[in-house]
């Protein structure tokens, strides 16, 4: 208290500001420093090494945050002083209509320089750079460019424009703005033009959507997700590719899922921790939660469904990249596909996910048989059989 | 400011003497539609407050997850322990974060604040058609707003199922902390809000469609007022939804039943087996409301920036039929789009096609209204003070942010973008930015209205221009992080390798908010020192046509010391050819004009006067673009 009534008397000899002359503000003004320089009390989890080079690193964070603020501080007081100056001469000293309009086009420049940089330097990272890893991803991508070209050609044109306008038609003495409330035909072709523009997205839009949502391959590989607090599940549905039934009263009793291995078409059934599928073997996902909603997200093969206690769900893809391949095209030798939650469910929602691994067919069956059925009897069958032998429901030809 | 002035400020002293005001009653109990906006509006900025201080709390853990913060152990107690923040709190912080900004902050902090203030005033009423239910209708929302607050007191923490409170999260106490008191609470909270805006809506409706002043026809009615009765429209019938839905889910937690829950073993659901319903149904109730909200924040941001830029462009509106037409279009649309949030919910394909066909036919109106500023910016004489910048950053913020609810409103694009950060950045730049430089602007141009003084030019320039720069800064790189499938309401990206690389970006994004924080305080006291210590404001200090304007500086019960002024005119008649002065307020009449409600026929109405139309030989491309661009 004594040292802050010393800053406080010193900043008030140095600085006769008239913000600075109210005690308050000055209490409010330390109150900003403190609250906006919360890194100030960063420290490193791991204390070791990095100890030393941390506080400094600190300590110029801090500073950071501190001469942003003093120059804001600074920055405004000079405003003001002008201000002051300018109602002193009856004439504005500070002419903010010109400096906006410098500042709107700086701003358009800059701002759109920064777009096409961030659309260079981080539209590297996003999926569209990918090879497509599912065989409607290209359908999708397609309609995302498309949708993008359109958008970002209105985006940049209207962005221009606004900000152009803020320059050219900034506030001249003697000039008088032109009194044009209306324009029909302007009007009727504002109207049109977006109407054509968006009729052309939502028809092809419907036409992915579509063939997104409902096309179904009957030799599809049925294979069941199931969801719950904080992991997931992946269920085979063994050599009669149909999935047994579950009860949700014997989830965690006699197994996590509650199938019960007894019950028709379940004792050949496969449960793994691990998302394995077939290169170019149309997939069927059904989805199941145990407890709240959670969403199967596999990004790369643009796929998202969400998984809801009660209420069956699904998607159909055919995976067209095996991981291995993808590994090669992205130089990446330890890249991998993956199934991440997507809706909030809970304190591990963060980390909810699950590895995918797309392998060619080989592998796949011999990978399917290292893993048991539920009862023995459903292990036999599977292995005595091969999903994609000639007379197997899921035949490739 | 020849008929704005008739009433001098000595004038009404008089009249003050019988309305024997206590303290109470004027400035806590107090049915004057002036002082309930003061509250709203104070009540909004402290909420606000909290809401961004919350974000930069949650904005530290994303670009820090490794380190440790020793101040939140010492602000979180056991929420911070060892300077970690609990993965639960964090939840619960953005559920809080997002409930504020949206609920109180840009539902009840801009239309109870603009509203209150502007819809007596601009159609020149003594006051709304019921002070009562209005001052309700505050401290509905005040005990709300303080139920709220104290949820985040509680044992097991506040609400953290996300603002859009999905069950069976937030029907389960076991599946999260945050859905034992806290939701309770949060739900208390949201149905005492509701009830607020039901009565503060109820009000609107009823003052703007009784209780105009002699000429003020519909057509004559600022688009303010068209924006805010639109709104209250709007809330009327949606808010009941979410309260009906809101009250099941009270059911489902506390007296066992299953309106939201299916396939729930007992052991999870409080000892009853829950059987039988749907938490999809949820979701439907939950965006029957939850869709026409984000157009309850919008609409009145539009409303006031369109006022705003009128009068700062001095130049009438552009297109003011077009205008009430985009409005009107955008409120009914706004009731059969609520399905583009459930895209991927398991609907069926089918109603996902016609939830995206009206999802983009929405934005033709929105087309139409950015059309008509930039119309209206064109060849003005543009007043480049804070609240135009704010109106100017509004329309910006509206482009880009509509333009990614292109991509995120085709059901098929969705698959991939559904509650990745691409729809933080859409939702945060068009709904977040766009109405908060709304109410901003809002804020600098009615504040003399409101408290006599205007507010610092410079600092508010400031403030302009270090906000519209971190708002950018802050959510224009989140659409990439969303390309690149990164989850939204993840708590740290640490567990996935392939999101390593957007480290930087996330510090980059950390910085750039406690830029706009910064600002944020500067606004803040701003606004406080302003209120005592700012310039003394004039009467008519923006030279606006609005009825607002021909009122006292000094606050009188009833507005208008005489009699209520009539309305002459449309409210965009500014630069007129042949006059003078470049407004000609509302009240002003026509020359020759006795009737208010008829104009003379000599003196072509606004609506049909000539405007200069493009000639034919100018109709070339090069010629027109050359004219919008203002070199012809
Ligand atoms: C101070 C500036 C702001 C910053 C830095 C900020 C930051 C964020 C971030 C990073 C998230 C996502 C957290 C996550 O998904 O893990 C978020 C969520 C959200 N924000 Fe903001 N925000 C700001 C202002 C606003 C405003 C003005 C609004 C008003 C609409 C708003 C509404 C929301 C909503 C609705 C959510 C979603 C909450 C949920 O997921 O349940 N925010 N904010
Ligand atoms: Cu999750
Ligand atoms: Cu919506």
């Amino acid at each position: 208290m004594i040292i802050l009534h010393h800053i406080l008397s010193l900043k008030l000899k140095i600085l006769p500001m008239k913000y600075l002359k109210i005690k308050t503000s000055f209490v409010f003004v330390l109150a900003m420093l403190l609250l906006t320089s919360l890194s100030v009390f960063a420290q490193d989890m791991n204390e070791d090494a990095v100890a030393a080079a941390k506080s400094t690193a600190s300590n110029i964070n801090w500073l950071i945050v501190g001469i942003a603020f003093l120059l804001v501080f600074i920055i405004g007081m000079i405003f003001d002083i002008l201000s002051k100056v300018g109602d002193v001469q009856k004439k504005p000293v500070i002419n903010w209509g010109k400096i906006n309009g410098i500042l709107s086009i700086v701003f358009i420049v800059v701002g759109l320089a920064a777009c096409a940089w961030e659309f260079v330097v981080h539209g590297k990272l996003t999926f569209f750079n990918l090879p497509a890893a599912s065989a409607h991803a290209n359908e999708y991508d397609d309609m995302f460019m498309i949708t993008l070209w359109l958008t970002g050609v209105v985006f940049v044109v209207t962005q221009i424009l606004l900000f152009w306008y803020t320059y050219k038609y900034r506030e001249a003495k003697g000039r008088k703005a032109l009194f044009y409330p209306d324009n029909h035909t302007f009007e009727i072709w504002a109207t049109i033009i977006p109407g054509i523009v968006l009729t052309v997205l939502v028809v092809r839009g419907l036409f992915v959507w579509s063939d997104m949502t409902s096309s179904r391959d009957k030799n599809a590989m049925n294979i069941e997700v199931f969801g719950y607090q904080f992991a997931w599940n992946a269920r085979y549905a063994g050599a009669d590719n149909k999935l047994g039934k579950y009860d949700f009263r014997q989830m965690g009793v006699v197994n996590a899922l509650g199938v019960d291995s007894l019950k028709e078409n379940a004792g050949d059934d496969i449960i793994t921790s691990e998302l394995h599928v077939p290169v170019n073997q149309p997939i069927y996902l059904h989805f199941r939660a145990k407890d709240v909603i959670h969403s199967a997200y596999l990004p790369h093969f643009r796929v998202q469904m969400n998984v809801v206690p009660g209420l069956p769900t699904n998607f159909h893809f055919t995976p067209i990249l095996t991981t291995n391949e993808m590994r090669a095209k992205q130089d990446d030798p330890k890249f991998d596909y993956i199934l991440l939650c997507n809706k909030i469910c809970g304190s591990a929602h963060y980390r909810m996910k699950m590895k995918v691994i797309v392998d060619s067919k080989e592998e796949f069956e011999k990978w399917l048989k290292t893993n048991p059925a539920l009862t023995a009897k459903g292990t036999e069958t599977n292995n005595s059989f091969s999903f994609f032998s000639k007379t197997s429901p899921l035949a490739f030809n | 400011m020849s008929a704005v002035a008739s009433h001098a400020d000595v004038l009404h002293h008089d009249d003050h003497g019988h309305h024997k005001e206590t303290f109470i009653s004027k400035y806590v109990f107090s049915m004057d539609h002036k002082m309930i906006s003061k509250q709203f509006l104070i009540t909004g900025i402290i909420m606000g407050t909290i809401g961004m201080l919350m974000s930069l709390v949650f904005r530290l853990q994303l670009a820090y997850p490794n380190t440790t913060f020793p101040i939140f152990e010492t602000l979180l107690g056991e929420w911070g322990k060892g300077g970690k923040l609990d993965p639960n709190f964090y939840l619960a912080l953005i559920t809080i974060h997002g409930t504020i900004m949206v609920f109180f902050v840009l539902t009840a902090g801009l239309s109870g604040t603009f509203s209150n203030l502007l819809i007596p005033l601009q159609v020149g009423a003594r006051d709304m058609a019921s002070p009562f239910l209005n001052m309700l209708s505050y401290w509905f929302f005040f005990t709300s707003s303080c139920v709220m607050i104290a949820s985040l007191f509680v044992q097991g923490g506040p609400a953290s199922a996300g603002w859009t409170i999905y069950p069976p999260l937030s029907a389960l106490p076991k599946a999260i902390p945050g859905s034992g008191t806290g939701m309770t609470l949060w739900l208390v909270s949201m149905i005492l809000f509701i009830v607020s805006s039901l009565l503060g809506g109820i009000n609107y409706v009823a003052t703007v469609l009784n209780m105009r002043t002699k000429g003020m026809k519909m057509t004559r009615l600022p688009l303010t007022i068209w924006a805010f009765t639109f709104t209250a429209i709007l809330g009327i019938l949606s808010f009941p939804v979410l309260f009906g839905g809101s009250l099941l889910l009270v059911f489902d937690r506390s007296f066992g039943t299953s309106f939201y829950l299916n396939e729930i073993p007992a052991d999870l659901a409080g000892g009853i087996e829950r059987v039988g319903g749907s938490p999809i149904l949820f979701q439907h109730l939950f965006w029957f409301l939850g869709h026409p909200e984000v157009y309850i924040i919008l609409l009145p941001a539009l409303g006031i920036t369109s006022e705003v830029i009128a009068t700062n462009s001095r130049k009438p509106i552009f297109g003011y039929r077009a205008m009430i037409g985009s409005i009107m279009a955008i409120a009914l649309l706004s009731f059969v789009v609520w399905g583009h949030h459930m895209f991927i919910t398991g609907m069926n394909p089918f109603l996902g096609s016609v939830f995206m066909l009206g999802t983009l036919i929405i934005a033709v109106p929105s087309a139409i209204k950015t059309f008509n500023y930039l119309g209206t910016l064109w060849k003005g004489n543009l007043r480049l003070n804070p609240q135009m910048m704010f109106a100017i950053g509004l329309v910006s913020f509206f482009i880009s942010g509509g333009l990614t609810g292109i991509f995120l409103g085709n059901a098929a694009l969705d698959i991939n973008l559904h509650d990745t950060y691409f729809v933080v950045a859409h939702f945060h730049l068009v709904m977040g930015s766009a109405a908060i430089f709304g109410m901003l602007c809002g804020i600098y141009h009615w504040y003399p209205k409101m408290f006599g003084r205007t507010m610092n030019e410079s600092l508010g320039q400031i403030h302009f221009w270090m906000t519209i720069v971190s708002a950018y800064c802050v959510f224009f790189p989140m659409h990439f992080m969303g390309l690149a499938g990164v989850p939204r309401r993840y708590y740290a990206f640490t567990a996935y390798d392939q999101f390593n690389v957007f480290v930087d970006m996330n510090i980059f994004i950390t910085y750039a908010a406690f830029l706009g924080g910064i600002a944020q305080f500067i606004f803040l006291f701003n606004f406080f020192y302003s209120m005592r210590k700012g310039k003394k404001a004039v009467q008519n200090p923006w030279e606006s046509n609005t009825l607002e304007w021909t009122t006292p500086v000094k606050h009188l019960h009833g507005n208008w010391p005489g009699e209520i002024p009539h309305v002459y005119r449309w409210p965009y008649d500014y630069s007129v050819p042949g006059h003078e002065i470049d407004f000609i307020p509302q009240n002003t009449p026509h020359e020759g004009q006795e009737d208010p409600l008829t104009e003379p026929q000599t003196i072509p109405t606004p609506e049909r006067k000539v405007a200069p139309t493009l000639a034919k030989e100018e109709a070339v491309l090069f010629t027109l673009v050359k004219r919008w661009l203002g070199f012809a």
